[in-house]
């Protein structure tokens, strides 16, 4: 029963969704405002349908209803209820399903939120916001059903008959007992079995499906051919908040690779973390883009290429990992749906393409202002521009240009893995860097160099103060300290423009700094919480310099009360506890260590090595120990060797310098964020009050 | 009978020298020279040719660990890093390096980036540069767009 009303459900969000892309369109072309209502309603039924299949799939893998498929292939009786749950995106089946729903989700929130203020942009983009929900749930339906069942077909042999899946119970088949299901279900891949990994996949999903808004509304802009600046206003703030989770999710998979893969790193240049780094790139992008196009009129033709391209990097990003095109420990198994991907990844590229050269080809996109300074804010951005395109560029070869190039026209397989990455990305990340520091700092309209070098002068004198900090810690690798002395500029300029604010404020109003500070961000959040952004980024190019400039590591084999001496540290192997179980099944190799620094024990770590019996393919994880301060992580993994033993065991031993920066810097990053999305209507609303009463124009420096 | 002993002599030589000579040509070269992060240094170049983008030095499986047990093997031999990674590419293809070490392979991967990136910084100057140049442009709105506009803002002043 259950699996029929998911499957059900998910039929009527299909038709649903597919209604309301015909009703909007026809209605908005014949301007009939009832059947534009109907399209509406319609997508808010397909959400209502949506949530009905995911939350039954759900309920499935709760109650462990094994005859279902998915569930049986991603849950186990032994499993907790936590990993249950979060086994919905265990798997390809499930994670369209909910991906289908966070779709549907973010398509009713932009529908009822900017109904009224943007109504004549709304058909088109449910029209186009539906098409593409429409498209994931037919991938379910088509290919990757989560509600098929087991069933048997009995043929009087002594395996009992043939094993078939499917919804409906085929004719003169039975139901597998239900004790037979429950002792062979697979239970979710071990490597998932993670904190970070049950919260890592939501956010990325949400960061991806998030995207789909401002791709709507650029669609239905183009569309309708309603391009003044509505649809930048309709999308800024959806792009924040996908972003926001797309930001979140990269850094919760840095921090999973971290504690699970073993390798003692965050980033691995993998193929399908790059595919989620290359819509990021693009939509950071265009965030500063579109403030041109608000600001200036200008760039409209650009800002479009931009939005698309997030989407349409998004969508290839799925294909990529989904379809089996590359292979990495992130990537599902391969699939049937990759050529439909493949197919609607390229129609969607090529309509939207089509659709701008089209709208142009109008003159409808035509720039309102030219550029007057070669050091004005907008040149500035669109340098910005110039090198995220060149890193998306240079990754997206890397990632899938040349492997797939090589393999289809030189006859040849090649990876670029780290060494290439290595090689190309540095120099692009620190011009990246630069513009982060110079940029804030000039004018819109016009700006000269005079003027940006004597507002740039504090923060290049704190940046060489704080040098001295990295030469005091021993630091002299030139490269380092360069690399160090254009993050930090970057820093000290977004702390530098809030403290001339806060001052402004101060003495204008002889406030004390912090409620200054508060009103400042209350008026201008999205200026404060893009300082806060680019500090966040700033702290985590120190980290992301130091762990991976100066790592240290060694791997050695330890018998019970050997000691190793690295980087200044001991770590003495104490104890092993081996073969110890789990309550979810797993058995567990401890190792004791001991780590000691200038004869004192700091910390006693227990990196050990998990297995999974019963489970196919990827079984055990490895989870670290670590010793984390400021200053470094003292990182110890536990190898699978032949010698590990109650005598003697191999460990990796890493030193990471400044690696907790990346993820401190990773929260000030999210929180700056949190800020920049705050509505400023909702925060002019509540100083307006205070504002009446005292009405002081503040002198905020540079205007945003 | 002296000939026949002479000859029995030298056949029993012969005989004697062969395992002589095999235990000198089998010696077993002294693995316990090479530690592991010698082995590392070099598996760290290398991919897993089995497991797409694993690095060989991380990777855990049985296959990965008699590679590197190979590595060890090569390194006790003499061989230097440069002649071990060859060896991989020889045997596993290009995939097995994080850049390929054919020289147009190598070459056409690092280069086409850079020639992209300039052609993309190229067109964003040369943009910079016309725009500068032309005079503003005063956009003439077609009456449904300025229709839409205020259409717009009467509907947020009514959405409050």
């Amino acid at each position: 029963m259950l699996a029929e009303v998911g499957y059900i459900a998910l039929w009527l969000a299909f038709i649903f969704a597919i209604y309301a892309i015909g009703s909007s369109v026809f209605g908005e072309m014949r301007h009939q405002e009832k059947i534009v209502l109907s399209g509406r309603n319609a997508s808010i039924l397909a959400f209502i349908f949506m949530s009905i299949s995911t939350g039954v799939l759900e309920y499935a893998l709760i109650t462990e209803q094994y005859q279902i498929s998915y569930v049986w292939s991603v849950t186990n009786p032994q499993m907790p209820m936590f990993y249950r749950v979060t086994s919905l995106w265990g798997s390809q089946a499930g994670s369209i399903v909910f991906w289908s729903w966070l779709m549907t989700l973010f398509s009713v929130l932009a529908t009822v939120l900017n109904w009224r203020s943007h109504r004549r942009l709304m058909p088109y983009a449910i029209a186009y916001m539906m098409a593409a929900t429409a498209f994931f749930i037919g991938l379910s339906l088509a290919f990757e059903n989560p509600f098929a069942r087991w069933w048997i077909i009995p043929d009087g042999s002594a395996t009992g008959g043939e094993v078939v899946s499917a919804v409906f119970q085929p004719a003169g088949a039975e139901a597998p007992s239900a004790a037979s299901l429950a002792s062979s279900a697979k239970g979710l891949n071990p490597l998932l079995r993670h904190f970070g990994m049950a919260i890592h996949p939501p956010m990325l999903y949400l960061g991806f499906t998030g995207f789909l808004i401002p791709f709507a509304y650029a669609m239905s802009a183009l569309a309708s051919g309603e391009l003044s600046t509505n649809w930048i206003k309709a999308s800024r703030r959806w792009t924040l908040v996908a972003w926001l989770f797309l930001s979140l999710g990269l850094l919760l998979g840095g921090r999973w690779a971290y504690d699970v893969l073993g390798w003692g790193g965050y980033w691995g240049w993998d193929p399908v973390e790059n595919a989620a780094f290359l819509p990021w790139l693009i939509g950071t992008a265009f965030l500063h883009s579109v403030m041109i196009q608000e600001k200036r009129g200008m760039l409209k033709t650009w800002n479009m290429f931009l939005v698309i391209g997030t989407f349409s990097a998004v969508i290839f990003g799925s294909f990529a990992t989904r379809s089996g095109l590359v292979e990495s420990v992130h990537s599902f198994a391969r699939s049937e749906i990759g050529f439909p991907f493949f197919l609607f990844w390229f129609l969607l590229t090529i309509i939207s393409v089509g659709l701008i050269m089209w709208r142009r080809g109008q003159g409808l996109l035509r720039d309102e202002h030219r550029f007057t300074s070669m050091f004005s804010r907008e040149a500035l951005f669109v340098l910005n521009n110039i090198i995220f395109v060149a890193l998306f560029v240079a990754i997206f070869w890397g990632s899938f240009g040349a492997p797939i190039i090589s393999e289809l026209f030189m006859d040849t397989n090649i990876t670029l893995g780290t060494d290439y990455f290595m090689m190309v990305t540095p120099p692009l990340f620190a011009a990246l860097y630069i513009l982060m520091g110079v940029a804030p700092l000039s004018a819109w309209g016009v700006s000269s160099i005079r003027r940006l070098g004597k507002s740039i002068l504090i923060p290049v004198v704190l940046s060489i103060l704080s040098l001295g900090i990295f030469l005091l810690m021993g630091v002299t690798h030139i490269g380092a300290l360069i690399g160090y002395f254009i993050v930090l500029l970057a820093g000290w300029v977004a702390l530098y423009e809030t403290y001339r604010s806060v001052r402004s404020r101060v003495r204008a109003h002889g406030e004390n700094p912090l409620s200054a500070l508060w009103r400042i961000a209350s008026r201008n959040p999205r200026r404060y919480g893009g300082y806060m952004i680019h500090l966040g980024i700033s702290v985590i190019g120190i980290g992301v310099i130091g762990s991976t400039l100066f790592q240290v590591e060694t791997q050695r084999t330890l018998a019970v009360g050997d000691s190793v001496e690295i980087g200044g540290y001991v770590l003495r192997y104490d104890q092993f506890d081996g073969g110890q179980i789990s309550a979810d099944g797993r058995l567990m190799d401890i190792a004791n260590l001991t780590v000691i620094r200038d004869g004192q024990e700091l910390s006693t770590l227990r990196p050990r090595r998990d297995f999974f019996p019963g489970t196919e393919g990827m079984n055990t994880m490895t989870i670290a120990g670590a010793h984390s301060t400021l200053e470094n992580d003292f990182y110890v993994i536990l190898l699978p060797s032949q010698e590990m033993s109650a005598q003697s065991a191999t460990f990796r031993i890493y030193i990471n310098p400044l690696i907790n920066l990346v993820w401190w810097g990773g929260l000030i990053l999210i929180l700056g964020t949190i800020i920049a999305t705050v509505p400023q209507e909702v925060m002019s609303t509540q100083t307006r009050r205070r504002l009446q009463h005292a009405p002081v124009p503040v002198a905020a420096g540079t205007g945003d | 009978m002296r000939k026949t002993l002479l000859i029995v002599l030298l056949i029993l030589v012969a005989v004697l020298a062969v395992p002589v000579m095999a235990q000198v040509d089998t010696t077993a070269p002294d693995l316990s020279a090479i530690s592991d992060d010698e082995v590392n240094s070099v598996a760290k170049q290398l991919y897993c040719p089995v497991c797409e983008n694993i690095p060989l030095d991380v990777c855990e499986t049985a296959a990965c660990q008699d590679w590197r047990y190979e590595i060890r093997l090569q390194l006790a031999d003499g061989l230097s890093e440069q002649a071990i990674i060859d060896d991989f590419v020889d045997r596993f293809g290009e995939r097995v390096v994080g850049t390929p070490q054919d020289p147009t392979l190598r070459n056409l991967s690092l280069i086409t980036p850079w020639v992209i990136a300039l052609l993309v910084a190229a067109g964003g100057l040369l943009a910079i540069f016309s725009w500068r140049r032309r005079p503003d442009v005063v956009v003439e709105e077609d009456d449904q767009t300025q229709c839409s506009e205020l259409h717009d803002i009467l509907e947020r002043d009514l959405a409050g």
